[in-house]
């Protein structure tokens, strides 16, 4: 596309002024992130770098005075910083999480207030977990009693991102009754507390994002005005259930960032490394295993491009949409690095200055946490099943919103603004993306028929719904118990989830081709005949059932091998947009 | 319950109630002593329970205390054979031996068990006389040798490296790097491998054995300390020769050959490694379920939730098929030497692989605890970090598929389905084993394939219980269809240029074997003293697993299985025993 993608306008600006990260001289280099790792040090420079060039600005939306407008072009600002650094993006971004539930549960003027502050500079985290109860935000132990129109609370939140160092803190917390009901939230501001209101509690040691401020605070009777509660009393954990539906779409950043950093190592490697005579990437086995991953990224690019426009034009859906994501993303794609890391053997594993900071090591151990916060891989797959009979029931009435469908699938559309109103605890209308799959494979497999798409994808398309099919008539016959959520229903929803993903891919494509094959260049050869779309394809297929017998069948990834290498050469991302980086300084491998 | 006829390969043990016996069944209530050394795993102050070993792991030291225990222990004998009066007689114990170790420390598994064990068995399979003496008292005095194989320019393609050992008169004269080699500076002895010829093919490298201390000051350089995720109390080191002399006395074993000693000492390490790393996930699972069983969310245990219970019991299989297969090819070095250059990388294959996706499911029970280097469940992460290159070390997962890929076709046509089954004392874990013969051990593709013969064997005795029968019949399919595509084989898929497909039969060859190791493990162990271990619930829910692996969607009759395993599971763990195929207490 001659002209930028608007979601990646603040992306690619801040990226140009962070500069090359192989360059020492800059703040957010590879030297610096792997030194504040190796010695578990918070990034402060570049939290401070960050800041200055106006990140904060993009955690509040518009209508509070920032420039959020909207949520895919917030997952392309995090997918650059977590290009280079998962702790930076994790240490930073927390404030938007930490905000979030005031946009979604706050008045005007709360938001307002907490706009201005976080422009400003302000750190907000976001105080759910308990040590004792985890996941479990309803067996929460901490207290606010209200006390002469405001509240008192006491209590430990632990393992809270930027607990000690952040100037807010958003804490659940008990304020009478059972249930659901019994929690409340509070913005808490700790800097009018008095030093013995509060006690932080140590950071704990990590196995990956090492810098990171992952520690704890424990309240003592502080005092809260009635104005720090978000919501009516009993509202706290519909909010942040609400909130959360969107933080689980944009992790998906994450997970995409650290995607980019290592599959843009083993580009480099495979390319320079020769065995048996010629480039490793010339191996049919490791060119495969590199073209598998380079297809797992893209599928992942494709579900987050559509759950995040989504936020804006299928916001009812979120409750689904956000689950399936925040459970496949992460899972793929740590799944693709762990079959990077066996293409790199020993070079995945060193750390220091053998080989390229030990970047590829540390994308590793950072990207694990991606899939245990902000709702771990279970508590989503558990969304997922909690929502079986609104997923089934729509599927059979084959309930589509389809205008709010063509806006998430397609680049070019205008994105409506995002209306909190329309979020919704659970997808009543279950996920349009899967229940308009059978007409957009017709639409496939007769685009197909007329040679204007291989039959190889149309074959594709129609084993996706064929096995959608099959996945929805097992919810269909699956009984919900109220105790017990056996194994079987994990996997149906990880089916489900999958099923998602293609049918992410398959509304993407049909939308957003046209415009992205007129532009040329090496991500249009990445569209043409469906390419990307197939490759997807064929990496759901071999998620819903893998273990098959080689079919014979998998030559789209020797079609995407060369483009995918093809986009690296050219100095972009591998990625369904063009996304350029600067590469213009090859890096040299220490030590050889 | 299936019932198979009586076992005739093998005369049964004197008094008739037991097969011959090497005492393994006979005591498993009192632990092993090693596993009593290293004292309790959970005691903070004990310097080699797990706080110990992370705070070790934390500063990048190996935990002194193991060191002089294992020293006490005498280890060292473990790695020389009995003729030179070590203990090293049968590969399978000597993964028993090591198996306590990895359960605590893959540093000091890899540190004090696979090094020395890589950079003597060359030694003891192609060295003259003087130089076994030596490297045996070495070893039985607790010292070390450093196996230095490998350089980054080259990795595991060791026939690319140009490590060059050039004849000068009486003299080598040394050239090149070796990399990332552990316990390279304070060895007593290192063994290297380097090109004695520029002639192209496989008979122009030679192994060197060199004295550590009698290095020359002059053209030796030692390069920094190297630094790896997991296993960080390692004392990884490099060294640079730049026409560095040293005897030509140091040649071990003849000129030129030093590929065939590699080829037969790798079948060793290979298939002893993964069996004993199969240590780690017995701590892996274990620190998991602690939690499970402790941790209530939602109202009640972790260990309650379906879910989790699953995923506890699917490693408890894994681990049970990892053992099966690894033991099993430990085994077959002794029984089938001449198939063992296949089996051995198979095996180092699999098995970690196995484990790695095990560890990754158990980690999600264990849930942000995978993730805390501290607290009670802090060894999980360690033991993360660690796996990969325990994994690793010495032949990466490739390397070891691109060994297995070419063997496959003429096996495929020659043996599978039609060939005779192994016998019964490959998977005997108690029978008596010939003493372990280096020489014999085959270095060319191999004319049979007995293991997996072994599978339609076994499989055409089981008839009455029907899931196992409906599994059987399941990887039976699996086999001649695989049998068919190996036949196949363009001769371009036998090198390093072989197609993806390849490298997808190599990985269902692999599933096949372990399929046909739990069955005959099955088979011919019904002296087990545990009913769990002769009883078919086991072998039915692990081969399950296999087949799903191998991309097949349940048989029916699966239900209650996974309950019974897990059932065992914590039977076990709370009578403080391995949960591997001996099951014997460890504290």
């Amino acid at each position: 596309m001659s002209t930028v993608h608007p979601s990646l306008r603040a992306a690619r600006a801040l990226d140009r002024e962070l500069g090359d990260p192989r360059d020492d001289g800059r703040i957010f280099s590879h030297r610096r992130i792997a030194d504040l790792d190796e010695h578990e040090r918070f990034p402060l420079e570049i939290v401070r770098e960050l800041d200055l060039l106006g990140l904060p600005d993009h955690y509040v939306p518009v209508a509070h005075g920032g420039s959020l407008a909207r949520y895919d072009s917030a997952v392309q600002l995090m997918r650059t910083i977590a290009r280079r650094d998962l702790t930076s993006a994790i240490a930073h971004g927390k404030t938007f999480l930490g905000a979030v539930s005031v946009w979604t549960g706050g008045t005007a003027e709360q938001a307002a207030r907490l706009g201005a502050d976080v422009r400003d500079g302000a750190v907000v985290s976001w105080g759910l977990t308990e040590r004792e109860h985890g996941s479990d935000l309803m067996a929460g132990d901490v207290t606010a009693e209200p006390v002469g129109g405001g509240y008192r609370l006491t209590g430990e939140k632990w393992l809270i991102n930027n607990a000690n160092r952040g100037h807010l803190v958003c804490v659940l917390a008990r304020t009478g009754g059972e249930g659901p009901r019994a929690l409340s939230l509070f913005l808490v501001d700790k800097r009018p507390l008095a030093p013995g209101e509060f006690t932080l509690l140590p950071g704990t040691r990590l196995h990956g994002i090492r810098g990171a401020d992952i520690s704890g605070i424990a309240f003592h009777d502080a005092p809260l005005p009635a104005a720090a509660r978000i919501g009516a009393e009993g509202e706290g954990l519909e909010t942040v259930l609400k909130s959360l539906q969107l933080t689980r779409t944009l992790c998906s950043s994450l997970s995409l960032g650290a995607g980019d950093h290592a599959l843009g190592m083993v580009l480099d490697y495979t390319h320079r490394r020769t065995m048996y005579d010629r480039p490793l990437f010339d191996l049919p086995q490791s060119r495969r295993t590199v073209a598998e991953a380079a297809a797992d990224l893209l599928l992942a690019e494709a579900v987050s491009l559509l759950a995040s426009r989504g936020i804006h034009a299928l916001t009812g859906e979120l409750a689904v949409a956000s689950a399936a994501t925040k459970y496949l993303v992460p899972t793929v794609v740590q799944g693709a690095l762990t079959r990077l890391g066996g293409v790199m053997g020993a070079r995945s594993l060193v750390v220091g200055d053998t080989y390229e900071h030990g970047r590829f090591q540390k994308v590793q151990r950072d990207h694990r946490i991606v899939g245990i916060f902000d709702g771990s891989t279970l508590v989503n797959l558990h969304a997922l099943i909690n929502q079986f009979p609104f997923l089934e029931r729509a599927h059979r009435r084959g309930r589509v919103d389809a205008a709010g469908l063509a806006a998430a699938a397609d680049l070019g559309a205008e994105l409506p603004d995002f209306d909190r109103a329309q979020l919704s605890l659970l997808a009543r209308a279950g996920c349009s993306p899967v229940q308009a799959l059978p007409e957009a494979v017709r639409e496939l497999v007769e685009l197909a028929a007329k040679g204007e798409l291989p039959a190889s994808l149309a074959r594709r398309a129609e084993a996706l719904l064929a096995a959608t099919e099959d996945v929805l008539a097992r919810i269909a016959r699956y009984r919900p118990t109220a105790v017990e959520v056996p194994r079987e229903a994990f996997t149906l929803a990880e089916d489900y989830a999958r099923c998602f993903a293609g049918a992410a891919a398959v509304h993407l494509w049909l939308r957003s081709s046209a415009a992205a094959l007129a532009d040329g260049g090496p991500t249009a050869q990445l569209w043409r005949d469906g390419l990307w779309l197939e490759a997807a394809l064929a990496r759901v297929a071999a998620l819903i059932r893998p273990g098959a017998l080689p079919a014979g069948d998998d030559e789209v990834f020797e079609r995407l091998a060369p483009v995918v290498a093809a986009q690296h050469r050219a100095g972009l991302l591998v990625s369904l947009l063009p996304y350029s980086v600067d590469r213009s300084r090859a890096p040299e491998e220490a030590g050889r | 319950m299936t019932t198979a006829p009586a076992d005739t390969r093998t005369a049964p043990a004197a008094d008739g109630t037991a097969g011959p016996d090497r005492g393994l069944f006979a005591d498993l209530d009192t632990p092993v002593p090693l596993e009593r050394l290293f004292g309790d795993p959970h005691d903070p102050q004990n310097p080699l329970g797990f706080a110990g070993i992370v705070a070790a792991d934390e500063r990048g030291d190996l935990p002194f205390a193991g060191e002089r225990l294992l020293d006490a222990f005498g280890l060292g004998a473990e790695f020389v054979p009995t003729r030179l009066g070590g203990r090293l007689a049968e590969a399978d114990r000597l993964a028993r031996v090591l198996r306590p170790l990895f359960r605590r420390d893959a540093a000091l598994g890899l540190g004090h068990g696979a090094s020395n064990l890589v950079g003597s068995v060359n030694v003891w399979s192609a060295g003259s006389a003087a130089q076994q003496r030596r490297v045996a008292d070495i070893l039985l005095r607790n010292g070390r040798i450093a196996a230095a194989y490998t350089d980054m320019a080259t990795g595991n393609d060791v026939a690319r490296s140009a490590f060059q050992a050039r004849i000068d008169g009486r003299q080598l004269r040394l050239t090149g790097r070796k990399e990332i080699i552990n316990n390279l500076a304070r060895a007593e002895a290192i063994t290297v491998l380097a090109r004695t010829s520029d002639e192209p093919g496989s008979r122009s490298h030679s192994m060197v054995l060199l004295d550590r201390a009698e290095l020359p000051r002059e053209g030796v350089h030692f390069l920094p300390r190297y630094r790896t995720v997991g296993v960080r109390g390692l004392y990884l080191g490099g060294v640079e020769f730049r026409d560095c002399a040293v005897p030509l006395e140091t040649v071990a074993g003849r000129l030129g050959e030093a590929f065939e000693t590699i080829l037969r000492a790798f079948q060793v390490t290979r298939s002893t490694l993964p069996a004993a790393a199969v240590g780690t996930l017995d701590t892996q699972l274990r620190t998991v379920l602690d939690f499970a069983l402790e941790r209530r969310l939602y109202g009640r245990t972790v260990a309650e939730l379906p879910h989790a219970r699953s995923v506890l019991a699917g490693a408890f299989l894994d681990l049970l098929v990892c053992d099966s297969l690894a033991t099993t090819a430990c085994r077959a070095l002794h029984l089938l030497p001449q198939q063992t250059n296949l089996y051995s990388a198979a095996v180092k294959y699999l098995v970690p692989l196995l484990m790695r996706d095990s560890v990754d499911e158990l980690a999600t029970v264990l849930g942000a605890r995978s993730f805390l280097r501290e607290g009670p469940h802090a060894i999980f992460q360690k033991h993360l970090r660690d796996l990969p290159i325990a994994s690793l070390v010495h032949a990466g997962g490739t390397v070891c598929q691109a060994t297995v890929i070419p063997q496959l076709p003429r096996l495929a046509r020659r043996s599978w389905l039609n060939g005779p089954g192994a016998p019964a004392e490959l998977f005997r874990l108690d029978a008596p084993l010939p003493e372990l013969d280096m020489a014999r051990l085959g270095i060319s593709s191999p004319r049979e394939d007995s293991l997996l013969a072994t599978l339609p064997e076994i499989a055409a005795e089981v008839s009455e219980d029907r899931p196992l029968r409906a599994l059987c019949d399941l990887l039976l399919a699996e086999l001649a269809e695989l049998k068919r595509r190996c036949a196949e084989l363009a001769p371009r898929d036998r090198t390093p240029l072989a197609s993806p497909a390849s490298f997808a039969y190599a990985e269902r060859y692999a599933l096949l074997l372990a399929a046909a190791s739990c069955l005959g493990v099955w088979r011919y162990n019904r002296h087990h003293p545990s009913a769990f271990v002769t009883d078919t619930r086991w072998l039915t829910a692990a081969l399950a697993r296999l087949t799903a692996r191998l991309g097949h969607p349940p048989v029916a009759g699966l239900d209650g299985l996974e309950a019974d395993v897990f059932a065992e599971l914590v039977e076990r763990h709370g009578a403080r025993r391995d949960f591997d195929l001996v099951g014997r207490r460890f504290g």
